[in-house]
Order: structure tokens, then C-alpha cells, then sequence
């Protein structure tokens, strides 16, 4: 092969690459194209493109959906489980990652083990507790629930992130008599802002797009999440097309442009937290 | 340190919060196991009924079947779809980035909206897919997808490595970055093919990602629920009812509270086990590499 056939070909190949990877994301454009279409237009040609515009199955899910409403609860949620995990993680992680004895190693056995726990092993005891505690469907019990499901990885994550912060910048505070929690609060914590931003978005990912927990543990329509309302509205047994895609849609846009927003950042966080 | 205690004191808050939300539960969900709890009123101690229920009835087993098979089905190829992709996006740095990107969009979707729009896919009607059979002259193969007990859990193990084959991939794309260059130079200079570079060299400098990625997908896909609750409820004929599935049902369906326990207890000796074999056996792997 001459060198023009041959860099010629490699193009080919690299742009049959790309074909393929954008073939990948047929569903998600099917869900787009869908979601602009009329029930009739669906069925009579599955296939088709929108020949218009059409907004109304939009303005009818966001109606049917309280997608406004659950959108602020999710929010709520996702912000105080993350402020409580972040803090309560980093906290822990500190002696943690400076101290190697038979405690600590305890306590990352313990973490390492709910790192592995299916959420369904805790399902039916968190339910029978909650409700002795008077907390099922309520914004607190949820909160609880998620950050004790994102906790593990967080004390982990944030382990691995202190072991790497050179103990130096520790020791002239303590010559200056500061105790443990002043150097956690005033040298450890400003410095695990990039950590905290990649844990927040783990964390949003999975309290936004979670479905089990908030299924099981909310009645009330007012306290939805997202991902709740959109199975209330689109059902189960016999699938509606003119709900289901623009409310899939509807689901799923704010941390698509989210992802496209951090995409770096989310996937080198998620493979750190994997590879380390 | 000066002061040792106060300096442990700061995971105390921390180790509160998971003994009383997660610690307990496990161990009120080994106690309640033993019990023939139901949701309200008393429960009785029935010893090892529940287990015993577990291990004399092929439903139980079944389930644990169903999950097994899925989780294979998943593992295999998710890793090997993962693997050719970064395989070739390693040596097709141009379009690297974009690439990932694409291939990870669909994780960041829910399992619910993905599961529906998969649900719609596989439609015997009007989904999309037997109208792609149709239209490029395949309409011999066309199905009702999920509604045959053959096809139902290939179909939703197809969704779940759709969903998460990006995510496999970028995993390998960052063992692939961390091979060192003078050992890729060495195998171009002695003239090996690029597949060759791949077999001899690069595998075997994967194995660490090659473990993380199967240990990773392994126990996301044993606990596997949204899909086939979403999907198929389970049908048809059982053949997409996990061990999950099974748990939610005995929970919510019939408030066979102690039951769901001993089942959540099993699923979590399976959990561990399985990664605990998986870990010792890739980790020997590599050393002996």
C-alpha cells in the first residue's frame, strides 16, 4: 500500500468508527425525533421524522407530570444529600487516610463492604425503621436513605484524595497548636474542592436518575422526584408513545446538558474512583 | 499527633450515620430472616424456614438463575464490546474524545427513561425496531421482543450493555494511556502489526482494567431491577425475574417482610463471594503475567 492508500484508508476506518459510535446513540435521537411527533404520526409510521414542530405532547407532560414541582424536589434532594455526604466524607476520610492501624482498617472494611451492598439487602429494614421512625414519605427519611447509600464511596473516594495531599502543608498549623479539626476544617477541606466537584457529580447522577428508593419510600404525589413522576405518568401496561418520549425527554435534558457541561470532568472522575 | 482521640473523633459523625443506616439494617434484615415478620404485628421465629423455602423451591432458584445468566450474558460481552472500542479509539486519537463521549452519554441516563424507550423499541407493532427488520427486508426476524420467554432477558441485557459499554470503555481507554510508550515503540520497531501489538503486549498490560471493569459490571448487574421491573415485570413465564425483582415482589407485593430478608441476605453472601472469587482469581492472573 502507498502512503496516500494507506492514509486514505485509515480515514475510512476512522470515520466507519464514527458511524458506528453515532449509531449508538439511535435510541436517544429516536426519543428526540418521537417526542415531536403525533400518537397518530407514531403508529401509522414508526420510523418517521417530525414533519412539524409539534409541542403539545410537551405542554401536556410538564401539566400531567408536576414536572416543575418534582424537578425542585429532586433538586432539594440532590443538594442536601450532597452537602451531607461531602461533609460528613471528607471528615472521616482525614484520619483515615493519614493513619494506617487496626481502626481504621476496620472502618475501610466496613466502607469497602457498602461499596458492594446491593441497595436491595437494606431496602426492607431501612422501610421497617423508617416507619417506626415516622419517616417514610417524608424529604428527611429520603435524604437519609440516599446519603447512607452514597457515603461509603465518598469516605472512600475522599480517602484516596487526602493520602495524595503532602502531610507538610499539616504541620505548621500543628506547631501552631491547631487540633485536628481546625487543620481538617482550615488546611484539609479548602483543598478537596476539585474531589468535592467530581463527588457532586456522581452523587447528583445518582440521586437524580434513581428509582428504587423513591419508589419504595414516597406516596405523596407533592414529593416526587423526577424519575417518580415520569413512571407515574407514563405507565406501564400499555405505553403511550405521545407521553412516553416527551416525558423521557423531559427526564433526562437537564443532566444531559449537565454531562455535555462536565463531560471531562465526569468521565476521568468516574474512572478514577474505578482504576485507583 | 497530640491528641490521638480527638483526631479519630472526626470519622465519628460519619460512623454513626452507616452504623445506624447501614450496619443495623444488615443486621436487623439477618434477624428478621429468621422470623416470619409480615410488615405489622409480631413476628415469630420460624428458624431456617425462610432458607429453607429458598433452597426446596425451583421459583426461588430460578430467579437466582435468571440473574446468573443475565450477569454473564452482560459481563462477556460489555467487556469485549468495551475493549474493541478502545482498542481502536487508542489508535484513533482524532476522533477519541468525541467518541467516549457519545459511547458514555447513554450512563447518564435512568434506568426508568431507558428502560421505557428500550420497552418501546422492542414493541411487536409499532416499536422500532421490527419496522427497521421491515424496512431493510429482515421482517422474517421480527418479534415480539420481550414478550418471548426466549428473547426477553437477551433483549434487556442488550439495553443494559447499551447502557454501559462507554462506561467499560473509558475504563480501558485509561489502561491503554497508562501502557508506557517505550513498550509500544519497542513492538512497532521490531515490526509487530497493530493486532499483534494488541495480543502480545497490550492485553497483558491490561489485566488490572481488565479486572476492574469485570468486578465493576459484575456487582452492578447481580443486583439488576429497573430493567426487567420496568421492562417485562418479570414475564414472561419468569424469565426475566431477577433475584431483585423477586425481593421487591415478596416486599411490596405480599409483605412477606422475613422472606424478602433471608433473600436479601442471600443476595448479599452471592455479592460478596462472587467478588471476593473474581478479585483473587484476576488478581492472580496479573502477577502471574
Amino acid at each position: 500500500m502507498s502512503p496516500a492508500v494507506r492514509a486514505i484508508s485509515w480515514k475510512l476506518a476512522q470515520a466507519l468508527v464514527v458511524v458506528v459510535v453515532i449509531a449508538m446513540l439511535m435510541p436517544v435521537i429516536y426519543m428526540l425525533a418521537m417526542s415531536f411527533r403525533t400518537a397518530e404520526e407514531i403508529t401509522a409510521q414508526p420510523l418517521g421524522l417530525p414533519t412539524q414542530l409539534y409541542l403539545g405532547n410537551y405542554a401536556r407532560a410538564i401539566e400531567g407530570m408536576g414536572y416543575l414541582r418534582s424537578v425542585v424536589n429532586s433538586l432539594g434532594i440532590t443538594l442536601s444529600v450532597t452537602v451531607l455526604v461531602a461533609f460528613l466524607g471528607s471528615m472521616a476520610a482525614y484520619p483515615l487516610a493519614r493513619r494506617a492501624n487496626r481502626f481504621t482498617k476496620i472502618v475501610l472494611l466496613i466502607v469497602a463492604l457498602g461499596l458492594a451492598t446491593p441497595p436491595f439487602v437494606t431496602i426492607t429494614p431501612i422501610y421497617v425503621i423508617f416507619r417506626n421512625m415516622g419517616l417514610l414519605d417524608s424529604y428527611l427519611g429520603i435524604i437519609i436513605a440516599f446519603t447512607a447509600l452514597n457515603l461509603p464511596l465518598a469516605v472512600f473516594f475522599y480517602t484516596g484524595f487526602i493520602g495524595a495531599i503532602p502531610k507538610e502543608l499539616e504541620e505548621a498549623a500543628r506547631l501552631d497548636n491547631c487540633g485536628p479539626w481546625k487543620i481538617y476544617w482550615y488546611i484539609i477541606r479548602p483543598l478537596l474542592g476539585p474531589a468535592t466537584a467530581t463527588l457532586s457529580l456522581f452523587v447528583t447522577l445518582m440521586v437524580w436518575n434513581d428509582f428504587t428508593y423513591p419508589l419504595l419510600l414516597l406516596t405523596t404525589p407533592e414529593k416526587f422526584t423526577v424519575m417518580i413522576s415520569v413512571y407515574r405518568f407514563v405507565g406501564n401496561l400499555n405505553i403511550q408513545p405521545d407521553m412516553l418520549f416527551p416525558a423521557a425527554v423531559l427526564g433526562s435534558l437537564p443532566l444531559l446538558l449537565l454531562f455535555v457541561a462536565f463531560q471531562r470532568r465526569i468521565v476521568s472522575g468516574v474512572t478514577a474512583g474505578a482504576v485507583k | 499527633m497530640r491528641d490521638p482521640r480527638s483526631f479519630y473523633m472526626l470519622t465519628v459523625p460519619a460512623l454513626l450515620f452507616i452504623g445506624a443506616f447501614f450496619l443495623y439494617p444488615i443486621a436487623l434484615s439477618v434477624q428478621m430472616s429468621f422470623t416470619d415478620f409480615s410488615g405489622v404485628g409480631d413476628a415469630d421465629f420460624v428458624g431456617l424456614k425462610n432458607y429453607d423455602r429458598f433452597v426446596s423451591r425451583d421459583r426461588y432458584l430460578n430467579s437466582v438463575w435468571v440473574t446468573v445468566k443475565f450477569t454473564f450474558v452482560v459481563v462477556t460481552v460489555q467487556t469485549l464490546l468495551g475493549l474493541i472500542f478502545a482498542f481502536l479509539l487508542h489508535r484513533m486519537p482524532a476522533i477519541r474524545n468525541f467518541c467516549r463521549a457519545v459511547l458514555f452519554t447513554p450512563a447518564m441516563m435512568s434506568f426508568v427513561i431507558v428502560g421505557y424507550i428500550w420497552q418501546f423499541i422492542y414493541a411487536p407493532y409499532s416499536g422500532g425496531l421490527n419496522a427497521l427488520l421491515e424496512a431493510v427486508g429482515l421482517g422474517g426476524l421480527s418479534r415480539g421482543w420481550l414478550g418471548d420467554p426466549d428473547t426477553a432477558l437477551y433483549a434487556i441485557a442488550l439495553t443494559h450493555v447499551w447502557m454501559f459499554v462507554g462506561y467499560t470503555t473509558a475504563i480501558f481507554l485509561v489502561g491503554f494511556a497508562n501502557i508506557p510508550r517505550d513498550i509500544e515503540e519497542a513492538g512497532r520497531l521490531d515490526g509487530a502489526k497493530s493486532l499483534q501489538r494488541f495480543w502480545y503486549l497490550e492485553l497483558p498490560l491490561l489485566a488490572p482494567s481488565i479486572t476492574i471493569n469485570v468486578i465493576l459490571s459484575t456487582v452492578g448487574t447481580l443486583k439488576t431491577f429497573e430493567l426487567p421491573f420496568i421492562m417485562t415485570r418479570g414475564g414472561p413465564d419468569r424469565a426475566t425475574n431477577t433475584l431483585s425483582l423477586e425481593i421487591v415482589n415478596n416486599l411490596f407485593g405480599s409483605y412477606k417482610f422475613g422472606f424478602a430478608s433471608a433473600l436479601s441476605i442471600i443476595m448479599l453472601v452471592i455479592v460478596v463471594v462472587v467478588a471476593v472469587v473474581q478479585n483473587t482469581y484476576l488478581k492472580r492472573r496479573e502477577n502471574n503475567q
